[in-house]
């Protein structure tokens, strides 16, 4: 894989749309990107709804996510993040391997 | 035999968290609607959140937000929702979890737990009585129940326990309640045990006072005892043999502004004298009406902002995990500690020798060695032998250790119990039967690893438990330990309880601890790592993802951990939580 394989940011944003639709319902079809998905989701984005988030993106992208050394908290509380994140573990798998 | 404590109030200083309880909301609401007043509970829409908040995923519900399902919080939130009137969300998958802990011929707490007359009681009732569907076998259900009655007529927490004459009236209670629960959807079905010989045990716990045992090791009477035995004896048709002294004794127990105690000469009311006394009444066909308006006074003083009850007045609510957190979180000469552990040996009432986590409930093996490992035995020279003569009883047939009296066994328990033990300095041989510990805990491994109840996954806590206790049994196996660790180690620090990926505090924190105990070293550097990923404005998170701090118990662990790193405490407490 190249740099240039990347899908990009765009596609990928509505990739992630599509994977959080599939757990927590079509209400986030229309949730604007950058809104806040513990608040928005409330109980159903604990740290549990987090996890199973976390799972799903991970087997989506075939990225794995380090709960220490990213700062997943930060990362995964909106979905502009999230595709922000997978480009970038994208690119970095593209450049130097990863665990596809 | 416990020395009869003074059953008063503890003394000293409480650390309070102003948050509700589900054993004391569960209390509240079902006190409200014997007295025909559910209505006017305080907060009654926060009240029905907070118990649906406490429902998991797989369709059980929790004690604690995030903490696992288990049949006896599955009754209460399910119960008390529909006392409040409010509906129960998808009951068909509480069903579900409900057969998950069907044994073949019981309930236990847990999935893959062993069965006991506790848990069989609740999901007996929510099965039938809520989710309107019969256990899977009736017939084994009922062989079980008969052979709960020990040869003295009363019955126990389990057919082993009765098997060693370990009646209770508690379990008298449970077992007749599953009777009960059974016959409304059989009219005719027959009661499985001697019911002469039952009656008659329990009426032999009263005392010449009125009030009631919980059996003849018991040395005081309580509220709670006279309730079970009282509503098992009307169930079964009967009464006390002193009915009048009875009821004169529930209500000797009254406070000046007509509130229930649980103890002659205890000085608070408390939310489960209530419930037991209003119970006790009406068993007995006395006049519950006019306890209703001190009562119903005393239900809305210990309501909570956000929904639900706590046992008094939310701000002077202590309990003994927070008191002992902070105790050992806070600098050794900080002068409020004698204080907390005044107030902490003060959690040691009658008939238990145990430390309770909240004061007039009942004793718990966890909340003992929190408190213990805070210092609480040092405030009390009788404590230390009280706690290993309490422990050596609370011992179950199989071996292992259950949260408290008659609940099954689990490996969280177990270690806490033998830990206990360890920072008394008691021998295990000189409290327990060290043979039958051994059993239980092999009995909880396979080749897969250990397992925190024999049937359920394994998992590194359960690994850890298992191998401090055999380490204290002297059966230390080279390596073992090693080899459990680098399956659980994360990679960017911290521990996971199950694979390698969610590290918590929980399982890092036990981690620690028992490779300190081997000589084990830890990567101090990636642990530190791990420890700034869980901070929080507020405190300690449990996991990574957790957005708010856990609370007192989790602040305490990561400053012991910090301690541990920065080399000022060379040995931690080997604290169990779940």
């Amino acid at each position: 894989m190249t740099v240039s394989s990347v899908p990009t940011l765009d596609s990928l944003r509505t990739r992630t749309r599509a994977v959080l639709a599939g757990l927590f319902g079509p209400e986030i079809d229309d949730l604007p990107a950058d809104a806040p998905l513990p608040e928005t989701l409330g109980d159903r984005y604990d740290s549990l709804g987090a996890m199973e988030c976390v799972t799903a993106m991970e087997k989506e992208f075939g990225i794995e996510v380090d709960f220490v050394e990213h700062d997943v908290r930060y990362t995964f509380a909106q979905m502009d993040r999230i595709a922000e994140f997978v480009h970038a573990q994208l690119e970095d798998q593209a450049a130097f391997g990863g665990p596809r | 035999m416990i020395a009869h404590l003074a059953p008063h109030a503890p003394v000293g200083t409480a650390v309070t968290t102003g948050e509700a309880d589900l054993w004391c909301t569960y209390a509240a609401v079902r006190t409200a609607a014997w007295l025909g007043r559910a209505g006017e509970l305080p907060g009654s829409a926060a009240t029905v959140d907070y118990l649906r908040s406490r429902r998991n995923s797989d369709g059980g519900y929790a004690w604690s937000k995030g903490m696992a399902s288990d049949a006896w919080a599955t009754f209460y939130c399910t119960q008390a929702m529909a006392e409040l009137g409010a509906e129960i969300p998808k009951l068909g998958s509480t069903r579900d979890w409900l057969h998950r802990t069907w044994s073949g011929d019981a309930y236990a707490m847990l999935p893959g737990q062993a069965p006991d007359v506790w848990a069989t009681h609740f999901s007996v009732r929510t099965m039938v009585e809520l989710c309107h569907d019969d256990p899977p076998d009736r017939g084994r259900l009922l062989t079980w129940l008969r052979a709960l009655q020990a040869p003295d007529g009363g019955l126990g927490w389990s057919p082993e326990h009765a098997a060693t004459t370990a009646s209770d009236v508690r379990a008298c209670f449970y077992g007749v309640m599953s009777w009960r629960a059974l016959r409304a959807t059989d009219p005719d079905l027959a009661l499985p045990w001697d019911g002469p010989a039952l009656v008659r045990w329990m009426r032999d716990q009263q005392q010449a006072e009125g009030g009631f045992l919980f059996g003849p090791s018991a040395d005081t009477s309580c509220m709670w005892a006279t309730y079970r035995a009282t509503a098992a004896l009307e169930t079964l048709g009967s009464g006390p043999a002193e009915k009048q002294r009875c009821v004169d004794w529930v209500l000797d127990r009254r406070l000046a502004d007509g509130s229930f105690v649980r103890w002659a000469g205890y000085d608070v009311a408390d939310v489960w004298a209530s419930f037991c006394a209003i119970g006790s009444l009406r068993a007995m066909g006395a006049d519950t009406e006019r306890h209703a308006g001190p009562v119903l006074r005393r239900l809305h003083a210990m309501s909570c902002d956000g929904g639900g009850f706590t046992y008094r007045e939310p701000d002077r609510a202590g309990d003994a995990l927070s008191t002992a957190a902070t105790a050992m979180m806070s600098a050794p000469e900080d002068p409020r500690q004698s204080q907390w552990r005044t107030w902490l040996a003060g959690c040691r009432l009658p008939n238990e020798g145990g430390i309770m986590y909240m004061p007039a409930r009942g004793s718990e093996v966890r909340c003992t060695l929190w408190a213990v490992a805070a210092g609480a035995a040092g405030a009390d020279p009788t404590a230390p032998r009280e706690i290993a003569n309490w422990l050596g009883e609370l011992q179950n047939p199989d071996g292992g250790f259950g949260y408290w009296e008659g609940r099954g066994s689990d490996l969280v328990s177990t270690a806490a119990a033998v830990e206990t033990l360890r920072l008394l300095g008691i021998p295990l041989s000189e409290a327990l039967d060290p043979a039958r510990l051994a059993e239980f805990v092999l009995g909880c491994r396979d080749v897969l690893g250990y397992r925190h109840v024999p049937e359920a996954p394994p998992t590194l806590r359960a690994g850890l438990q298992a191998l401090r206790i055999r380490d204290e049994l002297g059966q230390t196996t080279p390596g073992e330990l090693a080899i459990l660790l680098d399956q659980h180690r994360v990679t960017g620090g911290g521990f996971a309880n199950e694979g390698s990926r969610m590290p918590d505090l929980l399982s890092t924190y036990e981690a620690v601890v028992t490779a300190d105990r081997q000589r084990i070293p830890v990567d101090f550097s990636r642990l530190a790592v791990f420890l700034d990923r869980i901070g929080r404005p507020d405190g300690t998170a449990w996991t990574p993802l957790t957005p708010t701090g856990g609370g007192a118990l989790a602040d305490c662990l990561g400053v012991l951990l910090r301690d541990r790193i920065a080399g000022h405490r060379a040995e931690l407490p080997a604290l169990t939580l779940s």
